[in-house]
Formats: structure tokens, sequence, C-alpha cells
């Protein structure tokens, strides 16, 4: 879900931008400090949507530059839980899937969120990854040459939000760890109408059939 | 209360006053928003692309392409109907981006529009995803 946040920031104006006009100098500033950059509780920042007031402008003792309070309104990404989300597939693997946005590309659906039952269909020579398939229906129908429901990647999928994570910065990182992830959705895929899209337009094609 | 400079945005975004209190917003309506700021950008620079994010650009994909309403009138009147039926800013921009067909669909994509106490009884609910249809057929 986007939110228009209201925030109160104090900043310090570096000097490389007081040629600048004050106004256009503390947008600058602000999406410096804030876009792409996750806030816990309150999201990924998408954009600086306007600047409401600027006060301040006070030279603290010792310092080069201004520092001001602005009051200004973000558009942020911030899902909340239960809520219903269209991505794409990313990656899929034995330990489950994961999905992006486009803008962000932390969401997981694992294994045991997926609908019941799946299983897993490796690609051979390749590092874990493979296909899930929803084994819905009769026992003939699983066994047949090409499964129904089938995740792989070539419609979007609907999730629901599960959890979503803020975990904190670490001290250290181990080489070859995956990169710091600073905001992380688990989803699940488990529901009627989740999943690949094409899953229920198949659905609702066959009660108008009837 | 508005400052000049807010209600100029306002009028040429033409989303409306109810949408400058709103704390959610819909994908249509952030589309509309980054799109206008994009075009800024296109007019004061040669090369607006090296002004904007990743993450501006990519969220301006996504947002258009998962927006079920693209005409900016169209998008204020989806936040006008939908704010007549009494429901919560979140559960708002859930019917708005998901824009379910039947009432079941709508109580599955956000069950707490059906929670006891509340005004929705099936008839309510019926109406406003009538009301919502309608304007996507004149879109």
């Amino acid at each position: 879900m986007f939110y228009l946040s209201l925030i109160e920031h104090t900043l310090r104006l570096p000097p490389h931008l007081l040629h600048l006009p004050v106004d256009e100098a503390i947008k600058s500033e602000l999406e410096t400090l804030f876009l792409d950059k996750v806030i816990a509780k309150l999201g990924l920042c998408i954009s600086v949507y306007d600047i409401r007031s600027i006060k301040g402008g006070f030279i603290f003792p010792g310092d080069g530059a201004s520092t001001y309070t602005v009051e200004f309104r973000l558009i942020v990404f911030r899902p909340f839980i239960g809520e219903i989300i269209v991505a794409k597939l990313k990656e899929s693997d034995a330990s489950g899937l994961r999905l992006s946005l486009g803008f962000f590309y932390d969401i997981y659906i694992p294994v045991h969120l997926l609908p019941t039952p799946s299983r897993f269909e490796a690609i051979p020579n390749t590092r874990n990854q493979g296909r899930w398939i929803w084994d819905f229906g009769d026992a003939e129908e699983a066994q047949s040459e090409e499964p129904r429901f089938v995740i792989d990647g070539s419609d979007p999928i609907k999730f629901r939000v599960d959890s979503v994570i803020y975990p904190s910065i670490p001290l250290e990182q181990p080489e070859n760890s995956k990169p710091f992830a600073p905001m992380v959705i688990t989803g699940t895929i488990n529901y009627d109408g989740l999943g690949p899209v094409s899953w229920w337009e198949e659905a609702e094609m066959i009660q108008e059939d009837e | 209360m508005m400052s000049g400079e807010e209600e100029e945005n306002a009028a040429e975004l033409k989303i409306g006053e109810e949408f400058l209190k709103a704390k959610c917003l819909m994908n249509c309506e952030v589309a509309l928003i980054l799109e206008h700021k994009y075009e800024q950008l296109q007019q004061m620079s040669d090369d607006p692309m090296n002004q904007v994010s990743q993450v501006f650009e990519k969220s301006l994909q996504y947002v258009k392409r998962f927006s079920r309403y693209k005409n900016p009138d169209a998008v204020r009147q989806v936040r006008e109907i939908l704010s007549r039926y009494q429901l919560a800013e979140f559960e708002l921009c859930v019917l708005g981006n998901l824009c379910p067909e039947t009432v079941e669909e709508a109580i599955a994509m956000e069950p707490s529009i059906k929670t006891k106490g509340r005004a929705h009884d099936d008839d309510a609910i019926e109406r406003m995803l009538n009301d919502l249809s309608l304007i996507k057929k004149f879109e």
C-alpha cells in the first residue's frame, strides 16, 4: 500500500548546496536522505511529495552550515498484514518463491505458504532452481503430461502479506552472504484467488460454461 | 488550509480535495503523481532519466501497470464514490486497487468490510461495486 506520510525532520544543509535557493537545497537534501531508503515502520521512500514548512536556518557554534526543521510529505510503500498485492516471479527454488514488484523485491513465499499440496520440479543442471506445481484435482490429472496449475512466471502472481519485518543492520556481514534487506515481506498464496492470475481466470471461465 | 502553490498542483493533477487529506494512496493516484513529477523534470532538464532514481522509475512502471483507472477524472471519482461508503482509508484503497467484481470477491480481499456492527450488508457492497464498474465503463 502506498501512503502519503507527513514527516518532520531536522537537517543540516551541507555547504555544497548553499548556492541554491533554500527550498531547492532542502528538497535536494531530503531526497538524498530519504529516497530509496527503508525507514522501519514507515516503509520504502519513493518520492518527496511536497514541503509544507521550513523553519530555522540557525547556525550552531563551530558549524559551517545551517540547520533547518522541515515539515514535508513523502510517498512511501508500506505493506500491511493481510494486504493483497500483485507481483512478478523473480526466483523459484526448493525453499519457495521470491517475488518482485520491480521497485522492491524482498518478497518470499516459503514452502509452507504455497497452496497444498504442491510439489517442486527441479530443473536439471541448475543450482536448486525449478518450478512449483499445485497438485489440485484428482490423481490422474496430476500425473498428466502438462499439469494445470504451474508457477512459471508467465503471468503476475497475487499474494497476501503474511508478515513484514525490518531487520536491524548487521554489524558484520560474512562474505558471499546475500545483500542486506532492510524490509522483508513474507507472503502466502494458499487461498482462493491467490497465485498466478491465470489460475483463476480459468475458474471464472468454467463457471460461465456451467 | 492550502497554500496557493498546493491549490495549483491539486488543480493540475485534478485529483481533488479528498486526496489531499488522504493518507493511503491507490495505485492509480500514485501513477498520476509520479507521472506528473516526471513530466515536470522533463520540462526542467534535457535528461530527466538522470534525475530520477531507480526506485522512482520502477515504482512508476509498477503503478502504471497495475492501475485500473488512468484518466484523472475517473481516479477522482473512484475516491469520491468509495468515500461515501464509510470505509476505512486502507479499505478504500484496497478496493480501488483490486476492483473486485462480486460481493464475495470484495469480502475475500478485504474481510474487514463485513465485520459486525458496520453498515455494510451485501446490498450496500453490491451497490458500491456497481458504482465502481460504471466509472470503468465510461473511462
